[in-house]
């Protein structure tokens, strides 16, 4: 018998000869890379050939502990006493597996728990959020433990047994109902305080409140305040431009940009006419480049003028620049729609102060009214339990009232360089990582003022006009800004 | 039913001979060959989805290292060995289509839908099969085309697997808006008929070719399972199929169904007027919501199955398991609202939104209660298929409960777009789907190949895909709780993320693992496929009518008579039987149908009482119907 056994351990030894040579090669083929290509100094950027064979090497050494396990089986066949019992030692791993788990949830609490953005909240609904997150986290956490705790030590308990038989058990009624109607007092319970504490954030502004502009654009973002009259200006997005980039309805500004529309528009016009041309005279460059050999020598420029080429002989080019005339033209008459209305352009513009920083006074109510030049942005700030997306063509706004200013913050964080941020959290390019804004929380009006005055408004203050201060206001009908409002009143309802 | 077996077995008897290469093994109409076709499928685009995101995961650990096989890998999209952001937006994007609609969607519906239904039901085939060959050939096109959208020179598809317009819709928002995006949306029009054919089919099959004995109080809970799941693929894919089509019109022919004011740099301000990109998002998610559940629900299905099977006992309430199914399906069509909630959607709506979420961890709640039940008292065996259940009911739970907070608009305004969210869905809705998928193919690898997978890999598989799976997702709810944000190519934005860089380390080491985990999966799949052990009729004990078929799969599934099906499918260590087992299909007048409990057996009319009255008013009581 004993024999038998070794016959068989040999056997499968022999069956394995690949992996083993594999595994005892691989070292001398590191080796040999090393020498083909000398190893960078020694840091994870180095992931070359060398780690991959080691990766490879760690792979081939567990798949050999997995075929001795079958050895295990194989000599457990033969000689009928059990080597492993795979039953108990799963058993065993998911008891370590939990008390393990457990305890690494726990330390993880301990040990990041001061960063966790919970009952440090630096707005006035921030108190109720996070009294809300206590209690649903109480529920949870207790679920959590108990229900995980049970499966595992279920799998523990009633692991495998030949002599034992399973408890036949279907179904029970009082049970089920229990666990139906217990959540769905539970869940009622979190619903309606959900309810009051969504009603009470998103419910009726506080009349007071002052109004700021968060303005969302690729790759940033600006803030627009009132000014003196208290009042935001008009805007739409026709008006942006390179001086005006929140699109704001100052009567100079959008004249100046009607003006560099149209002289684009003449050049872009210029350009359709010498179409002809332009296009002769990349193909005489193209035939240039290529027979001269230049086109090894260069090839991006070789690449783009191919594709300018390719564009202006299958007529993209042409329809280009058809479409981009179009396009500004429909700008510039959109432009002189609003421009017909005087109280579009009333003036209450003229003193609003667009900024890169936002500044805000302690216990102060604040709506802020967001837009988005672009793509949907999202205006995300934690520490005041703040979250709304920013959509182009539809306002949004989130009404708060901070109540720690950022020297308090910096006091309860202990950390002397700390600083509130807005930054974006919706998917919108590239940079969507790198898009904030500073939000300073100031302690009086005065310290608030003396920020203010430092910021220019849009208008320089000698040309100060009289302006009215408009109330509600009608836009020009059958326009987008229509949209616009109606979209503000659904939104503030 | 009858007719329809003789027209199935005559059709077996004609083409038996005529079978060549190809009409066995590519343009094959045998749903044994499809559903293998959806898995090998599915595993090569789950290994590329997992690839990916071990790329993003590496960039995010050391944001400022540089690997030098990322080059060799990526060519221009990783110069110097760093990651691109445009392309780490293109990994995420790909990362995220390929995982949830073709592995999950695709992998694990159209692999055990096809394999399981007609087998569990006792029908020769599906009820189409040409319809059904002709969804995995969709299906396949559709992954072509994804897999193509990556080569291309501006990159994939890069705004999120959400591709929420503009950013979708205009090419000088962002690279991946150019082609990349048309190829996305052409892939995803090809596996929305791919999901639709195969869904009509799956749930006719249910339907109109379940052997005799088989009552519908008589399946499965994998079928139940796959049924629901089909009909809610079939009635929400084709909004999706609609938001992709007003999707393409805006980008392509000037409309603005999802456009409105909006000023680029570089181009200006755009013509278009009037649209909403809120639009887009309602319609994505009226589809993105039930598509939730239909990832998970054949998951679960799968693991009510095996958990009964290798528990040797019935599965606990299969009445109140059906009814969940149905609360949970019914459910899901009426809250896709709570992805929306500070988009600038009417807060009103956002409650209405918040209420019906809710009511859905209910359903959950008791599927949830009704597995520990199950195993409770149980004698467990711990298959490979076992393991990976039970694997789905830890992450079921723990992933589950963080949707209460999700499901809170109030709290959802400091978790929305955050790594909690990342947590959340990765937990509930990807490791345990995926799960349910490992289960599924561990424990019906011998129906599928008529060979058995090793256990001692299965084992290191699971326990190294479980701890990894915890690691890299458990520790996102902090950094959620933290208020760090989601789809961020690096942290540096503020110096309170300097915090987390640990925790990033620790958990690309994890998905590092879990990575390297996959490779004894991948060996041990391919391998036993040609070398594995010989697999016995039902190697598992088990009940179900699958196991009745023999080891050669052959066409029409079974070689004389469909066998008839006499009693539940879960009739497990019952006290009146030496076995612990009593298949569906084994005759036997001796023994009453259902036994149930000692009580009931004493008097059924007051069992029957019971039953219908108290469980159903209860179940009208959670649902407000009466």
């Amino acid at each position: 018998m004993r024999l038998d056994t070794l016959r068989v351990i040999l056997n499968s030894i022999s069956k394995n000869a690949m992996i083993m040579a594999a595994t005892l090669l691989t070292p001398v083929i590191a080796l040999a890379a090393d020498v083909i290509e000398p190893p960078k100094e020694q840091s994870l950027a180095n992931w070359d050939w060398v780690t991959i064979l080691t990766w490879v090497l760690g792979l081939l050494v567990i798949l050999v502990i997995a075929r001795a396990f079958d050895i295990g089986a194989l000599t457990e066949k033969i000689t009928g006493k059990k080597v492993v019992s795979w039953n108990n030692v799963n058993a065993w791993i998911a008891i370590i597996f939990l008390i393990a788990g457990l305890a690494g949830v726990w330390y993880e609490l301990v040990y990041h728990g001061k960063y966790l953005m919970l009952g440090n909240s630096a707005s006035a609904h921030g108190d109720t959020y996070d009294s809300m997150f206590y209690w649903t986290f109480g529920f949870t956490f207790f679920v959590f433990v108990v229900t995980e705790v049970l499966l595992f030590y279920f799998m523990f308990k009633y692991r495998y047994d030949e002599k034992r038989k399973a408890h036949y058990y279907f179904h029970n009624n009082n049970l089920e109902i229990i666990w139906t109607v217990v959540p769905s007092i539970v869940l009622t319970f979190l619903v309606l305080r959900g309810f009051t504490t969504w009603s009470k954030i998103t419910g009726e502004l506080d009349k007071e409140s002052e109004e700021i502009e968060v303005f969302a654009y690729q790759f940033g973002w600006k803030a627009r305040y009132a000014g003196d009259d208290n009042i935001l200006g008009y805007h739409n997005v026709n008006f942006i431009s390179g001086t005006n980039p929140l699109g704001i309805a100052e009567t100079n500004a959008v004249a100046e940009l009607v003006t560099e529309l149209e002289g684009e528009i003449a050049k872009l016009e210029g350009l359709q006419e010498t179409e002809g041309d332009s296009i002769k005279a990349w193909s005489t460059r193209w035939d240039r480049m290529k027979s001269t050999g230049l086109y090894r020598t260069y090839p991006e420029d070789y690449k783009t003028l191919d594709e300018k080429l390719h564009d202006g002989l299958s007529g993209a080019y042409g329809r280009q620049l058809e479409k981009d005339i179009k396009r500004k033209k429909t700008a510039i008459r959109r432009i002189a729609e609003y421009q017909k209305d005087k109280d579009f352009f009333n003036g209450s513009a003229n003193d609003d102060k667009v900024t890169t920083e936002i500044v805000l006074v302690k216990n102060k109510p604040y709506v802020f009214k967001f837009r988005a030049r672009d793509v949907i942005h999202s205006a995300y700030m934690p520490d005041f339990r703040v979250q709304m997306n920013c959509v182009p063509g539809m306002p949004t706004q989130f009404a708060f009232t901070p109540t720690m200013t950022t020297a308090e913050a910096r006091d309860v964080k202990g950390n002397n360089e700390y600083d509130y941020y807005l930054f974006c959290n919706k998917i919108c390019g590239a940079a969507h990582y790198n898009m904030k804004i500073k939000v300073t929380v100031v302690e009086s009006e005065a310290e608030y003022n003396t920020w203010y005055a430092s910021q220019a408004p849009f208008v320089a203050p000698t040309t100060a006009e009289t302006s009215e201060p408009a109330e509600e206001q009608v836009a020009p009908s059958a326009d987008s800004t229509q949209i616009v409002i109606d979209n503000q009143v659904a939104i503030n309802k | 039913m009858s007719t329809a077996a003789l027209h199935a077995d005559e059709h077996h008897a004609d083409h038996h001979h005529k079978e060549s290469f190809i009409s066995k093994y590519v343009f094959s109409m045998d749903h044994k060959m499809i559903s293998k076709q959806f898995l090998i499928t599915g595993i090569i685009m789950g290994t590329v989805g997992l690839i990916m995101s071990l790329l993003f995961r590496l960039q995010l650990a050391w944001p400022d290292e540089q690997f030098s096989f990322m080059e060799t890998l990526l060519g221009k999209w990783a110069v110097d060995g760093k990651l691109d952001p445009n392309f780490y937006m293109g990994l995420v994007t790909i990362h995220g289509t390929i995982m949830v609609f073709y592995v999950l969607t695709a992998g694990l519906s159209g692999t055990f839908s096809n394999l399981l239904i007609p087998l569990q039901v006792g029908a020769r085939d599906m009820a189409s099969p040409f319809m059904n060959m002709l969804s995995y050939w969709f299906f396949f096109l559709s992954s072509v085309t994804l897999l193509i959208s990556v080569f291309i020179e501006t990159g994939p598809a890069s705004g999120g697997w959400t591709v929420y317009p503009p950013l979708s819709a205009l090419e000088k928002a962002m690279p991946g808006s150019g082609l990349g995006m048309t190829l996305w949306l052409s892939a995803i029009a090809l596996f929305i008929i791919s999901s639709l054919l195969g869904g009509i089919n799956y749930i006719s099959t249910v339907l109109n070719m379940r052997t005799k004995g088989m009552s519908m109080n008589r399946m499965p809970l994998t079928i139940w399972a796959f049924f629901f799941t089909a009909i809610l693929g079939v009635l929400s894919f084709p909004v999706l199929l609609g938001a992709a089509l007003f999707l393409i019109f805006d980008r392509s022919f000037g409309t603005s169904f999802y456009l409105s004011d909006i000023y680029l740099e570089g181009v200006g301000a755009l013509e278009n007027i009037g649209g909403s990109p809120v639009l887009y998002q309602h319609l994505f998610w009226f589809l993105g919501h039930p598509e939730v559940y239909i990832i998970l629900m054949p998951a679960l299905g799968i693991t009510s199955e095996v958990i009964s099977c290798n528990a040797r006992k019935p599965i606990f309430g299969y009445t109140a398991m059906v009814i969940s199914l149905l609360g949970i399906s019914f459910l899901s069509f009426i809250v896709w609202g709570h992805h929306m909630f500070i988009t600038g959607m009417n807060p009103f709506l956002g409650s209405v939104f918040m209420i019906l979420t809710l009511i859905i961890a209910v359903p959950s709640a008791v599927k949830a209660f009704n597995y520990l039940t199950t195993l409770w008292k149980g004698n467990l065996r711990f298959t490979p298929a076992m393991l990976f259940s039970i694997g789905l009911v830890s992450f079921f739970i723990s992933g589950g409960l963080t949707g209460i907070y999700l499901g809170n608009a109030a709290l959802d305004i400091q978790l929305h777009d955050s790594y909690f969210v990342v947590a959340h869905f990765h937990l509930v809705m990807g490791s345990a789907a995926i799960f349910g998928m490992f289960a599924g193919i561990y424990h019906w690898f011998p129906k599928m190949y008529g060979r058995m997978l090793n256990n001692t890999l299965g084992y290191f598989h699971f326990w190294l895909t479980f701890i990894s799976a915890y690691l890299v997702f458990f520790p996102m709810h902090f950094m959620g709780l933290a208020g760090v944000p989601r789809r961020y190519y690096q942290f540096t934005l503020v110096k309170e993320f300097d915090v987390w860089m640990d925790v990033n380390v620790l958990m690309t080491v994890g998905a590092l693992i879990g990575g390297f985990a996959q490779l004894f999966f991948l060996y041990n799949f391919f391998y036993s496929i040609f070398r594995g052990k010989k697999a016995t009729q039902n190697p598992w004990n088990s009940n179900s009518l699958e196991w009745s078929a023999p080891v050669e799969r052959i066409h029409g599934n079974w070689p004389g008579e469909i066998p008839t099906v006499y009693r539940g499918p879960y009739e497990y260590s019952r006290p009146d039987r030496e076995l612990d087992y009593f298949p569906q299909y084994e005759q036997d007048e001796s023994a009453p149908e259902v036994l149930k409990t000692e009580k009931s057996k004493t008097s059924p009319a007051e069992k029957e009482e019971a039953e219908s009255s108290v469980f159903f008013a209860a179940i009208k009581k959670v649902f407000g119907l009466s």
